[in-house]
């Protein structure tokens, strides 16, 4: 499965396709977005008729003395600002909601997909790139709507109708006023030419300057050892001002756009005077028009001189759309077109023929063949790196072999409906991973049909009773990977989350770590309470738990070497004699020698 | 604060030119409303305005130079500051010990060096642009208003103190919840970081639709977050626009019932109405001034935390390289403990003398202080009591980056650069390579790796050396210290992800270099360290046992034990 994409990245301000797809997301939606959309002209009116009022009051009432008329014309002006604002805020309002609904719903889309990544995604992408997508990506989207940048076009509508009322009011002082109108859409067109170009490299070397900063951080005493601060110093330098002068560029660019149309709204406003004048001077525009004139222009250049930043925002907004949507379009794990699920549980566990490769062709497991009977115990041991845990990944279908077959009651894994298949076998990791939450929620990890009442069932039986008691009962709250809670009680739950889970087949990755004493033997006591009338797989590091199984399976370098039970595999005098006298028997040697030390 | 104007000081000449063009603009800007309300007067009473409309277009084309240049010098500056500071922030981190990175989270650092830099920056380029501009728009526009009607101006103006209290009261509101949105933002970043952490317990028990409830509990919270937010936020804007509504308002009743009654002239009103609609936007941004200096306060405090953060590993004055330097190495009694963990002795008085061009290997179980040695060796870390003395002389005394460069540490878990692999080799060297690179990566036994990989030397190592192997990895980091041909070779179980034939044959190859330096090895395999001169033993932080491989064996004891264990393992194997 390929990386996700990193930082760097095209700029596109607008692009139909992303926003095609953004658009199955605002269709829930889409009642609000019209409502938002068509409150837009509304509020156009409300904002058009003030200076509207502005004519009516100087030139039907002050011109004529009239008092009565101007205190009706501002109290018709008192309801269009109250019009203004109320629609202002609603268009506001609802577009937060649609874009709120929406992206949080592309968030939980996201997130529901990344549940269904396969484990070789997990491999290859750090865990901090991926939450970015969902926490930072999806902001910056969010951001696009709150400034208003989603619905840019709207502010081109709004130009159209100041257009049209300027025309309607007064056609020689509207194209008097609108004459430079060519010189803003150069200026704007020039803008956005360079400023397509500026924003992207911003954003390029923004990724870059951060992606060196974290890598030098994370790599400090590399960059110590090497004695190397002073070069380094010198590449971070480039990268800074090359940062530097982007923005350099940039803001030059939005100094020059935002003054260039300040100035030809100023010049614009004159040279409507110097018409108004004219044709004022012919009786052909009232002294109110002029008012309303000078008053529409500065209306008119509002959206203009937003474009600049709405551009900028578009962008990036575009970009994290882009990167959002290639994560949605990465495949999730395989299903099978017809899901299996045999009638009767019973426990068997068959390898025939397995090869396997994280990649390309390193074989982890070659030809791998053996098989578990319902209800029996097997221990596999080997040394590291003989293949011990992949086998466990193979059964639970974390993974999937190259070739040959894994079946777990006569069903090949594949074939297999993925989530009844991982609830007839429970894993207990090496490394117990804990949620932050309650002791509870850590034993059922959410499943409904576990009762508190079974959850202190399982907790009771695996020995795990005692220690949440003492810690105030199953509501307590576990931090984060469940640090306040030693190895042996980590364990413990872990076992009773097991249980809990009543598994047809139970595969266990005995801890290495070795435990106070104390919780040692609640653990080994456990274990055995846990592996009753069940099937088992155990990757075991205790000879007290291999002594408890059927029988052992020796892994060596990816292969399956010796089997059979430990007796019999001593005699043998093969791997597992070797690793017996090399791990296990010190284990009885080990705490002898402590004690003779004290 | 301090810190701040020594930055604005080095370039207080553009900073003044840019104020001295705001200054002229906003004085410009203010200009225009009168001017205005005297063309309207004019046309009114049928006189000439030509010369009036002309000065409208040369003020407007003069201020458009003017406020294009206050805008991007200001602004620009700001940008020179935050480079200035952050480039400061990363000399200063470079020169921090691994100690405070053992106690500081990247992602922490990394939001100073990129987020209370950002607010810094905002502070010195919007904040004080707008600082400047407020308070003189006013001075105008006041005066300007007062000198036309007084009973006018205090009705047109009387609601902007209303907006301004508004307008604070709003951004603090916002502030608050824009705290809370972070905060949910946060809550939800953990919770996926959590999920993905553990996505194997979440596959392996089927808990994915739990996990997406749970999620989409927080999901829906942090919505709410965002409605709260979005109910303050979407107030400023019509706020704005109300407040220049209201104005006109005033201006158009009140003014107007003047201008009936002769006490104003039309083109009065007009200037009113102009001056209101220019002070509007100041208004509106003194609210948000406040939360910027705020802001970029707090920043430049924890900046200054950051900056006070003592580089504790330095160069001694007059320290000088020792010339010609042999290569002994001697630890006399040595006690460490890790900062930060002052409770646990992690050496206690450990002493050896390793002569120059001779090896030492180091064994003992995990924990039992090899790897403290090795990191004392280039001051990673200084010793608490005793010293370590290179050629007789203490490492303290010595220059940090001739020390560095004359020891040559290959950690056992080493960093790697997202960069080529000869880039990451050539990390140390100075200069030209000339054929350096090359040697070191046939050294270290990388000749057949790199014929497999698709660009050899050019190939580029993912994030942390994703794409390589294990001991991949670590050959390049023997490499990379090869390459930079130290005195003294260090290696802190640095093959351990290398298989035993391969070690032995890299070994084998680098009997060579390692007879003309001295070494020091901390490894496991008894197989690698048995031919080293000396062996130290250590356990607990103290030396148990040392001697040459035969007669440690003969004692019989810890390294003995060790050696039969591993007797074994090579059977194994071999097998």
């Amino acid at each position: 499965m390929a990386e996700i994409l990193g930082e760097e990245e095209l700029g596109k301000a607008y692009d139909a396709r992303l926003l095609r797809r953004l658009w199955e997301y605002v269709r829930p939606y889409r009642g609000v977005f019209w409502c938002a959309v068509l409150l837009s002209p509304v509020n156009q009116v409300f904002a058009l008729v003030q200076p509207y009022l502005l004519k009516k009051g100087i030139d039907e009432s002050i011109a004529r003395g009239d008092l009565l008329g101007l205190r009706n014309v501002a109290l018709v002006f008192v309801a269009a600002i109250v019009g203004e604002f109320t629609s202002q805020y609603g268009q506001q309002y609802l577009t937060t909601i649609v874009a709120q609904r929406s992206l949080a719903d592309l968030r939980i889309a996201l997130f529901a997909r990344l549940q269904r990544f396969p484990m070789g995604f997990f491999d290859k992408n750090p865990v901090g790139r991926v939450v970015s997508r969902l926490t930072t990506d999806v902001d910056v989207m969010q951001e696009a709507f709150a400034a208003g940048a989603m619905t840019i076009m709207l502010d081109a509508l709004k130009l159209v109708g100041i257009g049209a009322v300027m025309l309607w009011m007064n056609f020689w002082l509207a194209l008097t006023s609108l004459a430079l109108l060519p010189v803003v859409v150069l200026a704007v067109d020039f803008f956005r030419r360079w400023a397509r170009r500026t924003y992207r490299q911003i954003r390029e070397r923004i990724g870059r300057l951060n992606g060196f900063l974290q890598e030098s951080i994370s790599g400090m005493t590399a960059i110590a050892l090497s004695a190397r601060e002073a070069r380094t110093f010198g590449e971070f330098d480039e990268l800074n001002s090359a940062h530097r002068d982007a923005y350099h560029v940039s803001n030059k660019l939005e100094a020059s756009l935002f003054s260039v149309v300040e100035a030809v709204s100023t010049v614009s406003v004159a040279l409507m005077l110097l018409e108004g004048g004219r044709l004022h001077a012919v009786s052909l525009a009232q002294i109110g028009t002029i008012a309303a004139f000078n008053q529409l222009i500065q209306q008119f250049f509002v959206p203009v001189r937003d474009f600049s930043q709405k551009y900028a925002v578009l962008q990036s907004a575009m970009t994290a759309a882009e990167r959002i949507f290639s994560l949605l379009d990465l495949q999730p794990e395989p299903v099978p077109a017809h899901p299996r699920v045999p009638a009767r549980a019973q426990g068997e566990i068959v390898f025939d023929h397995v090869w396997f490769a994280y990649r390309d062709e390193e074989w982890v497991l070659r030809d791998v063949s053996f098989r578990v009977a319902p209800g029996e115990k097997v221990a596999i041991v080997g040394a590291t790196g003989a293949g011990k845990t992949t086998i466990i990944k193979l059964l639970d279908r974390l993974y999937e072999a190259q070739r040959g077959q894994v079946l777990v009651d006569g069903i090949d894994v594949r074939d297999w409906e993925l989530g009844a298949l991982r609830r007839r076998i429970a894993v207990v990791l090496q490394d117990v991973f804990l949620f932050s939450g309650t002791v509870a929620d850590n034993v059922t990890l959410g499943r409904p049909d576990i009762t508190p009442a079974a959850v202190e069932a399982a907790a009771t039986h695996v020995n795990a009773d005692g220690f949440v008691r003492r810690m105030g009962g199953y509501g307590s709250v576990l931090r984060e990977r469940g640090s306040n809670l030693s190895g042996g009680q980590r364990q413990l739950l872990a076992f009773a989350r097991a249980l809990a889970h009543d598994p047809t087949i139970l595969v266990l990755d005995e801890a290495t770590s070795s435990v106070d004493p104390e919780t040692e033997w609640l653990v080994q006591d456990a274990l055995v309470k846990l592996l009753e009338t069940r099937t088992a797989v155990i990757i075991a590091h205790r000879l007290s738990t291999i002594e408890h199984s059927d029988r052992i399976l020796v892994m060596h370098r990816g292969e399956l070497r010796e089997e059979g039970s430990h007796r019999e595999l001593l005699e043998r005098d093969g791997i597992y004699a070797r690793l017996y006298r090399m791990q296990y028997a010190s284990e009885a040697a080990a705490p002898a020698r402590a004690a003779g030390r004290t | 604060m301090a810190r701040l104007w020594r930055y604005l000081r080095r370039y207080r000449g553009r900073y003044a030119g840019g104020i001295v063009c705001l200054l002229a603009a906003t004085t410009l800007t203010m200009m225009v409303p009168w001017l205005t309300g005297r063309v309207i007067d004019a046309i009114q009473a049928d006189r000439a305005f030509g010369r009036l409309v002309a000065c409208i277009i040369a003020i407007a084309l003069f201020q458009m130079v003017v406020r294009t240049y206050s805008r991007f010098v200001i602004f620009n500056v700001g940008r020179d500051i935050e480079y200035d500071l952050r480039n400061d922030l990363f000399a200063h981190l470079e020169r921090l010990p691994l100690a405070f990175y053992q106690q500081r989270q990247t992602g922490d650092l990394m939001s100073r060096l990129v987020n209370d830099v950002t607010a810094v920056r905002l502070l010195l380029g919007v904040g004080i642009l707008n600082f400047i501009n407020t308070p003189i728009s006013y001075l105008y526009g006041l005066t300007i208003m007062l000198s036309i009607d007084a009973p006018l101006t205090a009705a047109a103006l009387g609601v902007y103190p209303l907006a301004l209290g508004v307008v604070k009261w709003t951004s603090r509101q916002i502030i608050e919840r824009t705290l809370r949105v972070q905060e949910g933002l946060a809550e939800l970043s953990s919770r996926v970081q959590q999920n993905l952490s553990g996505i194997q317990v979440v596959k392996a028990y089927a808990a994915e639709e739990h996990e997406i409830g749970d999620f989409r509990a927080l999901n829906d919270k942090f919505q709410e977050q965002n409605f709260r937010l979005a109910r303050m936020r979407g107030f400023i804007v019509p706020v704005m626009n109300i407040v220049g509504g209201v104005g006109s308002l005033v201006v158009l009743w009140y003014g107007g019932y003047h201008v009936v009654t002769g006490r104003l002239s039309l083109g009065q009103l007009f200037a009113f109405i102009g001056y209101l609609h220019v002070l509007a936007w100041p208004t509106m941004a003194l609210g948000w001034m406040l939360t910027i200096l705020q802001r970029g306060r707090a920043a430049m405090l924890r900046l200054n935390e950051l900056f006070a953060a003592e580089p504790a590993i330095t160069t001694a004055p007059g320290a000088a390289p020792i010339e010609p330097f042999r290569g002994e190495v001697t630890l006399r009694d040595v006690t460490f403990r890790y900062p930060g963990r002052p409770d646990a002795t992690v050496l206690d008085r450990v002493g050896f003398t390793v002569p120059a061009g001779r090896t030492v290997a180091i064994v003992g179980r995990t924990g039992a202080g090899k790897s403290a040695i090795v990191q004392l060796l280039p001051r990673l870390f200084d010793v608490e009591h005793g010293g370590i003395l290179l050629d007789g002389r203490d490492v303290r005394t010595l220059p940090l980056g001739w020390l560095r460069r004359q020891v040559g540490l290959v950690p056992q878990d080493p960093f790697l650069f997202s960069r080529t692999i000869r880039e990451n080799v050539a990390f140390g060297i100075d200069g030209e390579a000339d054929g350096r690179v090359e040697w070191a990566v046939r050294m270290a036994g990388l000749t057949r790796d790199l014929a497999e990989m698709p660009a050899g030397l050019e190939t580029v190592v993912g994030e942390r050396g994703v794409t390589l192997s294990g001991g991949q990895k670590q050959r390049v980091a023997l490499a990379r210290a090869l390459a930079t041909a130290p005195r003294v070779l260090v290696l802190d179980d640095a093959l351990s992800a290398v298989d035993a034939a391969t070690e032995r044959e890299m070994l084998d190859a680098l009997r060579g270099f390692f007879r003309e330096r001295t070494t020091v090895l901390v490894a496991h395999r008894i197989s690698t360290v048995k031919e080293a001169d000396l062996i130290v033993v250590i356990d607990e932080g103290r030396v148990v046992e040392m001697g040459d491989h035969e007669s440690l064996l003969a004692r019989g004891e810890v390294y003995a034990d060790l050696f039969r264990q591993q007797a074994l393992e090579v059977e194994l194997e071999a097998i």
